[in-house]
Protein backbone atom coordinates (compact mmCIF):
# COMPACT_ATOMS: atom_id res chain seq x y z
CA UNK A 1 0.00 0.00 0.00
CA UNK A 2 2.80 2.39 1.00
CA UNK A 3 4.71 1.58 -2.19
CA UNK A 4 1.63 2.31 -4.22
CA UNK A 5 1.09 5.61 -2.48
CA UNK A 6 4.75 6.60 -2.90
CA UNK A 7 4.69 5.68 -6.57
CA UNK A 8 1.51 7.71 -7.09
CA UNK A 9 3.12 10.72 -5.41
CA UNK A 10 6.27 10.48 -7.53
CA UNK A 11 4.19 10.14 -10.68
CA UNK A 12 2.05 13.13 -9.71
CA UNK A 13 5.23 15.15 -9.01
CA UNK A 14 6.69 14.33 -12.42
CA UNK A 15 3.43 15.20 -14.15
CA UNK A 16 3.27 18.48 -12.19
CA UNK A 17 6.77 19.37 -13.34
CA UNK A 18 5.74 18.84 -16.95
CA UNK A 19 2.59 20.93 -16.57
CA UNK A 20 4.52 23.63 -14.74
CA UNK A 21 7.08 23.93 -17.54
CA UNK A 22 4.24 24.30 -20.02
CA UNK A 23 2.47 26.81 -17.72
CA UNK A 24 5.60 28.96 -17.37
CA UNK A 25 5.71 29.45 -21.12
CA UNK A 26 2.02 30.34 -21.21
CA UNK A 27 2.41 32.89 -18.40
CA UNK A 28 5.50 34.42 -20.01
CA UNK A 29 3.70 34.84 -23.30
CA UNK A 30 0.84 36.58 -21.49
CA UNK A 31 3.23 38.80 -19.50
CA UNK A 32 5.04 39.83 -22.68
CA UNK A 33 1.72 40.64 -24.35
CA UNK A 34 0.58 42.73 -21.40
CA UNK A 35 3.87 44.59 -21.35
CA UNK A 36 3.59 45.27 -25.07
CA UNK A 37 0.03 46.55 -24.56
CA UNK A 38 1.31 48.84 -21.79
CA UNK A 39 3.93 50.25 -24.12
CA UNK A 40 1.29 50.79 -26.80
CA UNK A 41 -0.61 52.94 -24.28
CA UNK A 42 2.60 54.78 -23.42
CA UNK A 43 3.13 55.52 -27.11
CA UNK A 44 -0.44 56.74 -27.43
CA UNK A 45 -0.11 59.11 -24.48
CA UNK A 46 3.19 60.46 -25.75
CA UNK A 47 1.66 61.06 -29.15
CA UNK A 48 -1.50 62.77 -27.92
CA UNK A 49 -0.53 64.66 -24.85
CA UNK A 50 2.99 64.03 -23.57
CA UNK A 51 2.27 64.72 -19.89
CA UNK A 52 5.10 64.83 -17.32
CA UNK A 53 6.37 61.36 -16.51
CA UNK A 54 4.95 61.12 -12.96
CA UNK A 55 1.44 61.82 -14.29
CA UNK A 56 1.97 59.53 -17.26
CA UNK A 57 3.14 56.67 -15.04
CA UNK A 58 0.20 57.14 -12.69
CA UNK A 59 -2.24 57.07 -15.56
CA UNK A 60 -0.67 54.00 -17.14
CA UNK A 61 -0.58 52.21 -13.81
CA UNK A 62 -4.32 52.57 -13.66
CA UNK A 63 -4.89 51.36 -17.21
CA UNK A 64 -2.43 48.48 -17.51
CA UNK A 65 -2.33 44.93 -16.25
CA UNK A 66 0.30 42.45 -15.08
CA UNK A 67 3.97 43.37 -15.34
CA UNK A 68 3.25 46.65 -17.15
CA UNK A 69 1.15 47.85 -14.24
CA UNK A 70 3.83 46.86 -11.73
CA UNK A 71 6.64 48.40 -13.77
CA UNK A 72 4.84 51.73 -14.25
CA UNK A 73 3.91 51.82 -10.56
CA UNK A 74 7.51 51.21 -9.46
CA UNK A 75 8.74 53.73 -12.02
CA UNK A 76 6.39 56.38 -10.58
CA UNK A 77 7.84 55.68 -7.13
CA UNK A 78 11.40 55.91 -8.46
CA UNK A 79 10.60 59.37 -9.82
CA UNK A 80 10.31 60.57 -6.22
CA UNK A 81 13.92 59.62 -5.55
CA UNK A 82 15.72 61.00 -8.55
CA UNK A 83 18.30 62.84 -6.47
CA UNK A 84 19.45 59.45 -5.17
CA UNK A 85 19.29 57.45 -8.36
CA UNK A 86 18.84 58.44 -11.98
CA UNK A 87 15.82 57.12 -13.82
CA UNK A 88 17.93 55.04 -16.21
CA UNK A 89 19.64 53.27 -13.27
CA UNK A 90 16.31 52.80 -11.51
CA UNK A 91 14.76 51.47 -14.73
CA UNK A 92 17.49 48.84 -14.99
CA UNK A 93 16.72 47.65 -11.46
CA UNK A 94 12.97 47.72 -11.98
CA UNK A 95 13.16 45.77 -15.22
CA UNK A 96 15.50 43.29 -13.50
CA UNK A 97 12.77 42.65 -10.93
CA UNK A 98 10.22 41.67 -13.59
CA UNK A 99 11.34 38.05 -13.90
CA UNK A 100 7.99 37.02 -15.43
CA UNK A 101 9.12 38.62 -18.71
CA UNK A 102 12.07 36.26 -19.06
CA UNK A 103 15.66 37.28 -19.84
CA UNK A 104 14.94 38.24 -23.44
CA UNK A 105 11.92 40.32 -22.47
CA UNK A 106 13.94 42.13 -19.83
CA UNK A 107 16.78 42.74 -22.27
CA UNK A 108 14.31 44.16 -24.80
CA UNK A 109 12.93 46.61 -22.22
CA UNK A 110 16.26 47.89 -20.92
CA UNK A 111 17.12 50.40 -23.70
CA UNK A 112 13.91 52.31 -23.01
CA UNK A 113 15.49 53.55 -19.75
CA UNK A 114 18.00 55.59 -21.75
CA UNK A 115 15.25 57.47 -23.57
CA UNK A 116 12.36 57.70 -21.15
CA UNK A 117 11.94 61.28 -19.95
CA UNK A 118 15.23 62.34 -21.52
CA UNK A 119 14.21 63.63 -24.91
CA UNK A 120 11.24 64.87 -26.92
CA UNK A 121 7.93 62.99 -27.08
CA UNK A 122 8.51 61.75 -30.61
CA UNK A 123 11.90 60.19 -29.83
CA UNK A 124 10.47 58.53 -26.74
CA UNK A 125 7.48 57.29 -28.68
CA UNK A 126 9.73 55.79 -31.37
CA UNK A 127 11.88 54.10 -28.72
CA UNK A 128 8.78 52.68 -27.02
CA UNK A 129 7.50 51.45 -30.41
CA UNK A 130 10.77 49.64 -31.09
CA UNK A 131 10.64 47.93 -27.71
CA UNK A 132 6.96 47.06 -28.16
CA UNK A 133 7.65 45.47 -31.57
CA UNK A 134 10.40 43.37 -30.02
CA UNK A 135 8.15 42.32 -27.11
CA UNK A 136 5.33 41.38 -29.51
CA UNK A 137 7.78 39.25 -31.47
CA UNK A 138 8.93 37.57 -28.28
CA UNK A 139 5.34 37.02 -27.16
CA UNK A 140 4.50 35.38 -30.52
CA UNK A 141 7.59 33.21 -30.36
CA UNK A 142 6.87 32.20 -26.76
CA UNK A 143 3.28 31.35 -27.67
CA UNK A 144 4.45 29.18 -30.56
CA UNK A 145 6.99 27.56 -28.29
CA UNK A 146 4.29 27.02 -25.72
CA UNK A 147 2.02 25.40 -28.33
CA UNK A 148 4.84 23.23 -29.61
CA UNK A 149 6.74 22.47 -26.43
CA UNK A 150 3.94 22.81 -23.91
CA UNK A 151 2.33 19.57 -24.96
CA UNK A 152 5.73 17.88 -25.11
CA UNK A 153 6.43 18.97 -21.53
CA UNK A 154 3.05 17.75 -20.37
CA UNK A 155 3.44 14.40 -22.13
CA UNK A 156 7.01 14.07 -20.85
CA UNK A 157 5.81 14.78 -17.30
CA UNK A 158 2.99 12.25 -17.53
CA UNK A 159 5.05 9.56 -19.26
CA UNK A 160 7.98 10.16 -16.88
CA UNK A 161 5.56 9.64 -14.00
CA UNK A 162 4.17 6.48 -15.58
CA UNK A 163 7.71 5.19 -16.18
CA UNK A 164 8.60 5.80 -12.55
CA UNK A 165 5.49 3.93 -11.39
CA UNK A 166 6.45 0.96 -13.55
CA UNK A 167 9.98 1.13 -12.25
CA UNK A 168 8.94 1.38 -8.61
CA UNK A 169 6.25 -1.24 -8.70
CA UNK B 1 12.18 88.12 3.02
CA UNK B 2 13.66 87.23 6.40
CA UNK B 3 16.71 85.06 7.05
CA UNK B 4 14.74 81.88 7.67
CA UNK B 5 12.77 82.29 4.45
CA UNK B 6 15.99 82.93 2.55
CA UNK B 7 17.52 79.76 3.99
CA UNK B 8 14.38 77.80 3.08
CA UNK B 9 14.61 79.06 -0.48
CA UNK B 10 18.30 78.11 -0.60
CA UNK B 11 17.58 74.59 0.67
CA UNK B 12 14.68 74.19 -1.76
CA UNK B 13 16.84 75.26 -4.70
CA UNK B 14 19.58 72.87 -3.54
CA UNK B 15 16.95 70.14 -3.81
CA UNK B 16 17.47 70.15 -7.57
CA UNK B 17 21.10 69.15 -7.18
CA UNK B 18 22.23 65.53 -7.34
CA UNK B 19 22.95 64.05 -3.92
CA UNK B 20 26.69 64.74 -3.74
CA UNK B 21 26.36 68.35 -4.87
CA UNK B 22 23.39 68.87 -2.59
CA UNK B 23 25.46 67.79 0.39
CA UNK B 24 28.16 70.27 -0.64
CA UNK B 25 25.59 73.05 -0.96
CA UNK B 26 24.09 72.27 2.43
CA UNK B 27 27.52 72.22 4.06
CA UNK B 28 27.63 76.01 3.72
CA UNK B 29 26.99 77.76 7.07
CA UNK B 30 23.39 78.90 7.52
CA UNK B 31 24.23 82.60 7.54
CA UNK B 32 25.97 82.11 4.18
CA UNK B 33 23.02 80.11 2.87
CA UNK B 34 20.79 83.10 3.57
CA UNK B 35 23.03 85.20 1.30
CA UNK B 36 23.39 82.65 -1.49
CA UNK B 37 22.07 83.81 -4.86
CA UNK B 38 23.01 81.06 -7.32
CA UNK B 39 24.74 77.72 -7.69
CA UNK B 40 27.14 77.52 -10.59
CA UNK B 41 27.91 74.12 -12.08
CA UNK B 42 30.54 73.75 -14.78
CA UNK B 43 31.62 70.36 -16.10
CA UNK B 44 35.16 69.63 -15.01
CA UNK B 45 35.15 72.26 -12.24
CA UNK B 46 33.93 72.13 -8.65
CA UNK B 47 30.52 73.66 -8.00
CA UNK B 48 30.42 77.20 -6.65
CA UNK B 49 27.86 79.35 -4.90
CA UNK B 50 27.33 82.98 -5.85
CA UNK B 51 27.24 85.33 -2.86
CA UNK B 52 26.81 89.12 -3.05
CA UNK B 53 30.60 89.54 -2.93
CA UNK B 54 31.26 86.95 -5.67
CA UNK B 55 31.59 83.23 -6.41
CA UNK B 56 32.84 80.80 -3.79
CA UNK B 57 33.92 77.26 -4.64
CA UNK B 58 32.20 74.48 -2.72
CA UNK B 59 34.10 71.22 -2.33
CA UNK B 60 36.94 69.94 -4.44
CA UNK B 61 35.40 67.32 -6.66
CA UNK B 62 34.58 68.45 -10.18
CA UNK B 63 31.06 68.42 -11.52
CA UNK B 64 30.58 65.64 -14.07
CA UNK B 65 28.44 65.82 -17.19
CA UNK B 66 26.37 63.00 -15.71
CA UNK B 67 25.60 65.21 -12.71
CA UNK B 68 24.51 68.00 -15.04
CA UNK B 69 22.17 65.56 -16.76
CA UNK B 70 20.89 64.45 -13.38
CA UNK B 71 20.25 68.07 -12.40
CA UNK B 72 18.01 68.49 -15.44
CA UNK B 73 16.35 65.16 -14.72
CA UNK B 74 15.58 66.12 -11.12
CA UNK B 75 14.36 69.61 -12.01
CA UNK B 76 12.13 68.32 -14.80
CA UNK B 77 11.10 65.24 -12.79
CA UNK B 78 12.45 63.14 -15.64
CA UNK B 79 10.06 64.83 -18.04
CA UNK B 80 12.27 66.68 -20.47
CA UNK B 81 9.57 66.39 -23.13
CA UNK B 82 7.22 68.45 -20.95
CA UNK B 83 9.73 71.29 -20.56
CA UNK B 84 11.47 71.10 -23.92
CA UNK B 85 10.20 74.55 -24.94
CA UNK B 86 11.88 76.04 -21.90
CA UNK B 87 15.09 74.07 -22.45
CA UNK B 88 15.20 75.36 -26.04
CA UNK B 89 15.19 78.85 -24.58
CA UNK B 90 18.03 77.82 -22.27
CA UNK B 91 16.32 77.63 -18.91
CA UNK B 92 14.07 75.50 -16.78
CA UNK B 93 11.73 76.62 -14.02
CA UNK B 94 11.45 74.32 -11.04
CA UNK B 95 9.10 74.11 -8.07
CA UNK B 96 9.54 77.19 -5.90
CA UNK B 97 10.23 79.38 -8.93
CA UNK B 98 13.97 78.69 -8.96
CA UNK B 99 15.41 78.82 -12.46
CA UNK B 100 18.06 76.66 -13.99
CA UNK B 101 20.00 78.24 -16.84
CA UNK B 102 21.58 75.68 -19.14
CA UNK B 103 24.49 75.58 -21.56
CA UNK B 104 25.49 72.72 -23.79
CA UNK B 105 25.50 71.58 -27.38
CA UNK B 106 22.59 73.00 -29.31
CA UNK B 107 20.84 70.80 -31.82
CA UNK B 108 19.58 72.99 -34.67
CA UNK B 109 16.54 72.25 -36.80
CA UNK B 110 15.21 74.61 -39.49
CA UNK B 111 17.54 77.35 -38.27
CA UNK B 112 16.24 77.28 -34.70
CA UNK B 113 17.44 75.55 -31.55
CA UNK B 114 15.57 72.25 -31.37
CA UNK B 115 17.13 71.01 -28.15
CA UNK B 116 20.15 71.27 -25.90
CA UNK B 117 22.17 68.21 -25.07
CA UNK B 118 25.59 67.31 -23.64
CA UNK B 119 25.17 69.96 -20.98
CA UNK B 120 28.39 71.79 -20.15
CA UNK B 121 27.26 74.16 -17.42
CA UNK B 122 24.24 75.17 -15.41
CA UNK B 123 23.25 77.95 -13.12
CA UNK B 124 20.61 77.40 -10.44
CA UNK B 125 19.19 80.81 -9.51
CA UNK B 126 17.54 80.92 -6.12
CA UNK B 127 14.14 82.59 -6.36
CA UNK B 128 13.52 85.14 -3.67
CA UNK B 129 10.48 87.28 -3.62
CA UNK B 130 10.87 90.72 -2.11
CA UNK B 131 7.43 91.42 -0.69
CA UNK B 132 6.93 95.09 -0.11
CA UNK B 133 9.41 96.10 -2.81
CA UNK B 134 6.68 98.30 -4.31
CA UNK B 135 5.72 99.97 -1.01
CA UNK B 136 7.88 103.08 -1.58
CA UNK B 137 6.22 103.84 -4.94
CA UNK B 138 2.69 102.48 -4.59
CA UNK B 139 1.17 105.70 -3.26
CA UNK B 140 2.62 107.76 -6.10
CA UNK B 141 1.53 105.25 -8.75
CA UNK B 142 -2.02 104.92 -7.48
CA UNK B 143 -3.45 108.42 -7.34
CA UNK B 144 -6.94 108.17 -5.84
CA UNK B 145 -6.25 104.52 -5.08
CA UNK B 146 -6.20 103.38 -8.72
CA UNK B 147 -3.09 102.38 -10.59
CA UNK B 148 -2.02 104.68 -13.43
CA UNK B 149 -0.24 103.27 -16.51
CA UNK B 150 3.39 102.97 -15.46
CA UNK B 151 6.74 102.24 -17.03
CA UNK B 152 9.57 101.07 -14.78
CA UNK B 153 12.94 102.15 -16.11
CA UNK B 154 16.32 100.92 -14.91
CA UNK B 155 19.56 99.37 -16.11
CA UNK B 156 19.87 95.56 -16.07
CA UNK B 157 20.10 94.04 -12.60
CA UNK B 158 18.65 97.05 -10.81
CA UNK B 159 15.47 95.27 -9.70
CA UNK B 160 12.89 96.07 -12.38
CA UNK B 161 11.38 92.59 -12.37
CA UNK B 162 11.26 92.49 -8.56
CA UNK B 163 9.43 95.82 -8.45
CA UNK B 164 7.08 94.82 -11.28
CA UNK B 165 6.21 91.53 -9.55
CA UNK B 166 5.41 93.23 -6.27
CA UNK B 167 3.40 95.97 -7.95
CA UNK B 168 1.36 93.32 -9.78
CA UNK B 169 0.81 91.48 -6.49
CA UNK B 170 -0.29 94.59 -4.63
CA UNK B 171 -2.59 95.84 -7.38
CA UNK B 172 -4.05 92.38 -7.87
CA UNK B 173 -4.69 91.92 -4.16
CA UNK B 174 -5.76 95.51 -3.64
CA UNK B 175 -3.04 96.19 -1.09
CA UNK B 176 -3.38 99.91 -0.43
CA UNK B 177 -5.15 100.47 -3.72
CA UNK B 178 -8.20 99.38 -5.65
CA UNK B 179 -7.96 95.64 -6.50
CA UNK B 180 -7.79 95.10 -10.25
CA UNK B 181 -7.74 92.11 -12.61
CA UNK B 182 -4.17 91.85 -13.88
CA UNK B 183 -3.05 89.92 -16.93
CA UNK B 184 0.66 89.24 -17.20
CA UNK B 185 2.55 88.37 -20.39
CA UNK B 186 5.50 86.58 -18.81
CA UNK B 187 7.49 85.62 -21.89
CA UNK B 188 10.46 84.09 -20.06
CA UNK B 189 8.61 83.05 -16.94
CA UNK B 190 10.70 85.33 -14.75
CA UNK B 191 7.89 87.28 -13.10
CA UNK B 192 5.44 84.59 -12.00
CA UNK B 193 7.61 81.48 -12.59
CA UNK B 194 4.76 79.15 -13.55
CA UNK B 195 5.35 75.54 -12.57
CA UNK B 196 2.66 73.03 -13.37
CA UNK B 197 0.39 75.98 -14.15
CA UNK B 198 0.79 77.51 -10.69
CA UNK B 199 2.75 80.76 -10.16
CA UNK B 200 5.63 79.94 -7.85
CA UNK B 201 6.10 83.59 -7.00
CA UNK B 202 3.15 85.51 -5.60
CA UNK B 203 1.62 87.71 -8.27
CA UNK B 204 -1.68 88.19 -6.49
CA UNK B 205 -5.04 86.50 -6.45
CA UNK B 206 -6.52 88.32 -9.46
CA UNK B 207 -3.65 87.74 -11.84
CA UNK B 208 -3.77 85.64 -15.01
CA UNK B 209 -0.48 84.63 -16.58
CA UNK B 210 0.51 83.59 -20.07
CA UNK B 211 4.12 82.50 -20.54
CA UNK B 212 6.37 81.06 -23.17
CA UNK B 213 5.14 83.15 -26.08
CA UNK B 214 6.47 86.45 -27.42
CA UNK B 215 5.21 89.38 -25.32
CA UNK B 216 3.32 91.06 -28.14
CA UNK B 217 1.34 87.91 -28.89
CA UNK B 218 0.82 87.22 -25.20
CA UNK B 219 -0.49 90.73 -24.58
CA UNK B 220 -3.00 90.51 -27.43
CA UNK B 221 -4.08 87.02 -26.34
CA UNK B 222 -4.66 88.26 -22.79
CA UNK B 223 -6.50 91.32 -24.04
CA UNK B 224 -8.88 89.17 -26.07
CA UNK B 225 -9.24 86.27 -23.69
CA UNK B 226 -9.02 87.52 -20.13
CA UNK B 227 -10.71 90.92 -20.10
CA UNK B 228 -7.94 92.52 -18.06
CA UNK B 229 -8.08 95.80 -16.19
CA UNK B 230 -4.29 95.92 -16.06
CA UNK B 231 -1.89 94.43 -18.61
CA UNK B 232 1.66 93.80 -17.44
CA UNK B 233 4.84 92.81 -19.26
CA UNK B 234 8.51 92.69 -18.40
CA UNK B 235 11.16 94.24 -20.66
CA UNK B 236 9.56 95.99 -23.58
CA UNK B 237 12.23 95.68 -26.26
CA UNK B 238 10.55 95.26 -29.66
CA UNK B 239 8.31 97.46 -31.83
CA UNK B 240 5.64 94.71 -31.73
CA UNK B 241 5.56 94.98 -27.94
CA UNK B 242 4.92 98.72 -28.17
CA UNK B 243 2.23 98.18 -30.81
CA UNK B 244 0.51 95.67 -28.51
CA UNK B 245 0.66 98.12 -25.60
CA UNK B 246 -0.84 100.87 -27.79
CA UNK B 247 -3.65 98.54 -28.80
CA UNK B 248 -4.32 97.69 -25.15
CA UNK B 249 -4.26 101.34 -24.14
CA UNK B 250 -6.82 102.00 -26.86
CA UNK B 251 -9.08 99.49 -25.14
CA UNK B 252 -8.87 101.41 -21.87
CA UNK B 253 -6.57 98.96 -20.12
CA UNK B 254 -4.02 100.23 -17.59
CA UNK B 255 -0.45 99.25 -18.49
CA UNK B 256 2.41 98.15 -16.31
CA UNK B 257 5.73 97.47 -18.02
CA UNK B 258 9.49 97.68 -17.64
CA UNK B 259 12.26 98.82 -19.97
CA UNK B 260 16.05 99.06 -19.93
CA UNK B 261 17.23 102.64 -19.60
CA UNK B 262 18.57 105.34 -17.33
CA UNK B 263 16.33 108.37 -17.65
CA UNK B 264 13.34 109.98 -19.32
CA UNK B 265 15.67 111.67 -21.81
CA UNK B 266 17.09 108.26 -22.60
CA UNK B 267 13.57 107.09 -23.44
CA UNK B 268 12.77 110.15 -25.52
CA UNK B 269 15.88 109.60 -27.61
CA UNK B 270 14.84 106.05 -28.55
CA UNK B 271 12.26 105.86 -31.30
CA UNK B 272 10.91 102.59 -29.90
CA UNK B 273 9.57 104.19 -26.73
CA UNK B 274 8.67 107.61 -28.11
CA UNK B 275 5.06 106.69 -28.98
CA UNK B 276 4.46 105.61 -25.39
CA UNK B 277 5.45 109.08 -24.20
CA UNK B 278 4.04 111.18 -27.02
CA UNK B 279 0.67 109.49 -27.00
CA UNK B 280 0.54 109.62 -23.19
CA UNK B 281 0.10 105.87 -23.07
CA UNK B 282 2.15 105.72 -19.87
CA UNK B 283 1.43 108.27 -17.17
CA UNK B 284 4.10 107.48 -14.62
CA UNK B 285 7.75 106.67 -14.91
CA UNK B 286 9.58 104.88 -12.11
CA UNK B 287 13.36 105.05 -12.18
CA UNK B 288 15.48 102.78 -10.01
CA UNK B 289 18.98 103.68 -8.94
CA UNK B 290 21.26 101.57 -6.82
CA UNK B 291 23.70 103.14 -4.40
CA UNK B 292 25.68 101.39 -1.69
CA UNK B 293 23.63 98.23 -2.06
CA UNK B 294 20.38 100.17 -1.58
CA UNK B 295 17.71 100.89 -4.15
CA UNK B 296 16.26 104.35 -4.63
CA UNK B 297 13.05 104.96 -6.54
CA UNK B 298 11.98 108.13 -8.32
CA UNK B 299 8.47 108.53 -9.70
CA UNK B 300 7.96 111.02 -12.53
CA UNK B 301 4.70 112.26 -13.94
CA UNK B 302 4.55 111.98 -17.73
CA UNK B 303 2.44 114.46 -19.61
Amino acid sequence: MMRLLGAALVAAGAAWLGFRAAGTLRLRARALEEMAQGLALLEQELEWDGPPLPRLMEELEGRCRGPARALFRDCRRALDELERESLSDAWEELVGARGELGREGQAALLPLGDTLGRCGCEEQRRAAARVRTRLEELARRTEEEQRRQGKVYQVLGLSGGAFLIILLL
Amino acid sequence: MDGEQRIRAYVQAAGALPQRLRQEALSLPREEQARGEEFRLRAGRPMSVVLPEGERTLGRVSVSTRELEQLVEIASRASLHAVLDQVRRGYLTMAGGHRIGLCGTACMRDGAIHSLSRFSSADVRIARQLRGAADPVRGALCPGGKLASTLILAPPGAGKTTLLRDLIRQVSDGAGCQPLRVSLADERGEVAALYGGVPQLDVGGRTDVVEGCPKAQGLILLLRAMNPQVLAADEITAPEDVTALRTAAGCGVTLLATAHGESREDLERRSLYRPLLEEHIVRKLVRIREKGGQRFYTVEELG
